[in-house]
């Protein structure tokens, strides 16, 4: 049974003063789908995930979530809290790694022994026990990937963007990033991944999408 | 030079009662001016970085002109405003300590709101991005990237400090230098020097000197709890600089 998609981009356009960055792409993501967007340095990955975020406004074309538009830069509280991004360079509130994975909880107004419950639960998953009360300046890249990543996953979104998660780690630091976000594909989450990484951009199951010259093609699964 | 001296310390340690009075009128009037200035300031500050307006430019500008304009014409304005044929003057509020206070809100605002600009404005800009991803309301939003900040805002609010309790001008003019009532650190020492009576200006000017260093030293302090501080602009991780305020 086809798998209803969460969220539709049609026809979208994004020009930089006289740069195209993307030229009229369409996507479509079904909840609990995974897929990987590839293209080179500069071929626009971060501006479409950016504008899938609602981070970026397009020039043009039409973003459809749960089948009703919403614009970019406006969506509704409900598509945000639906909605996931991490940054391939994510910011860590100068805190605790704990206090920055219940920020998100926090601000949904959950009480605090819940979201300190919930918190522990995705530091156990991230494996950031060792580092749960450190701050997060102190912190390796690697460990700050994680941390986004728990960060993002404990407020249980619909869809996870991720923009190129393994970039410039340490081999150790990969792999731990990698693996989870291979248990979040396994676990069934939607989440479109930004990749240079040959590991991510072969992840198994997950379906293929190649940005060039503004435009999106499917490489298929 | 000694002598003045060796009896100024001698009268401050036996708590000299004229003496302490000008000390507590002087921080009274300064901090309640300092705690009604800072969250306008703060929050003034906040939105003229975040927010794109008509008219921003002109406002940053005069924002700008307003941290250097002496006190005495801030005293000036403020003494025809409350003076007894003035538009305030059936408030009758000249030489009180309110007056002097009001004058001292005018001070610190532009510093404190300036200081604040700059820092907001060199903060990463992924704060609010961020917090606002995660969920947050822009007032909590608005409440991270200040926390975040929160170095170079002690040093604002320090600095407004250390502004307007060294002050002179406006407080001499609408507060009218009336002993035990209105009369500060600054203008007793003003007043005392004219006198002669250099015992109980040197006093004061220890006691002003000390603000000062007290002032300084925290100010010191917060700037190098803020070394390392990782959400300066564009950088996160270990070793970002730290951020210090600046005018913008």
């Amino acid at each position: 049974m086809t798998r209803p998609p969460l969220l539709c981009a049609y026809g979208l356009c994004l020009r930089f003063g006289a740069r195209g960055v993307l030229d009229d792409c369409s996507l479509a993501i079904a909840a609990g789908e995974a897929c990987v967007l590839t293209g080179d340095n500069g071929a626009g990955k971060t501006t479409l995930l950016r504008v899938l975020a609602g981070l970026q406004r397009p020039d043009a074309g039409t973003l459809l979530f749960d089948g009703q538009p919403v614009e970019a830069g406006r969506f509704p509280p409900s598509v945000r809290r639906a909605l996931q991004f991490v940054p391939a360079h994510p910011l860590l509130f100068s805190t605790s790694v704990q206090a920055n994975i219940d920020y998100g909880l926090r601000a949904r107004g959950i009480g605090r022994a819940e979201c300190r419950r919930l918190a522990q639960a995705a530091i156990e998953w991230a494996r950031l026990q060792p580092v749960a009360a450190t701050d997060p300046r102190r912190l390796s890249a690697g460990e700050t990937q994680r941390t986004a990543i728990a960060r993002a996953w404990v407020l249980a979104p619909r869809l996870l963007l991720f923009d190129e998660p393994t970039a410039n780690l340490d081999r150790e630091s990969h792999a731990q990033v990698l693996d989870l976000v291979g248990r979040l594909v396994r676990d069934g989450a939607a989440v479109l991944i930004a990749a240079h990484d040959r590991a991510l951009a072969e992840l198994p199951g997950a379906r293929r999408l190649h940005l060039s010259g503004g435009r999106l093609a499917t490489l298929g699964a | 030079m000694l002598e003045p001296t060796r009896e100024a310390l001698y009268r401050l340690a036996s708590l000299d009662p004229a003496l302490w009075t000008v000390i507590g009128v002087s921080m009274q009037v300064s901090l309640a001016a300092l705690a009604i200035a800072t969250p306008f300031a703060v929050a003034g500050g906040y939105l003229l970085a975040m927010t794109r307006f008509p008219g921003r430019r002109l406002l940053v500008v005069l924002l700008q002109s307003l941290l250097s304009l002496p006190t005495v014409v801030i005293g000036l304005l403020l003494y025809l405003l409350l003076s007894r044929q003035g538009p305030l003057g059936a408030w009758q509020l000249l030489f009180t300590r309110e007056a002097m206070a009001i004058g001292q809100v005018v001070i610190a605002f532009p510093i404190v709101c300036a200081f604040t600009l700059a820092a907001v404005q060199a903060a990463d800009p992924r704060l609010h991005e961020t917090a606002r991803l995660l969920g947050a309301s822009r007032l909590r939003a608005a409440f991270t990237l200040l926390r975040e900040v929160r170095f170079a805002l002690v040093a604002a609010i320090l600095s407004g400090f250390g502004r307007v309790v060294s002050e002179v001008g406006c407080a001499l003019m609408v507060g009218g230098n009336i002993a035990g009532h209105t009369r500060t650190i600054p203008t007793a020492i003003a007043l005392e020097t004219s006198k002669g009576a250099f015992t109980e200006g040197i006093a004061l000017g220890i006691v002003l000197m000390g603000v000062a260093l007290v002032v300084n030293v925290a100010l010191a302090f917060s700037q190098g709890a803020g070394q390392g501080q990782g959400n300066d602009r564009g950088r996160s991780g270990p070793g970002a600089p730290g951020r210090t305020a600046g005018v913008p």
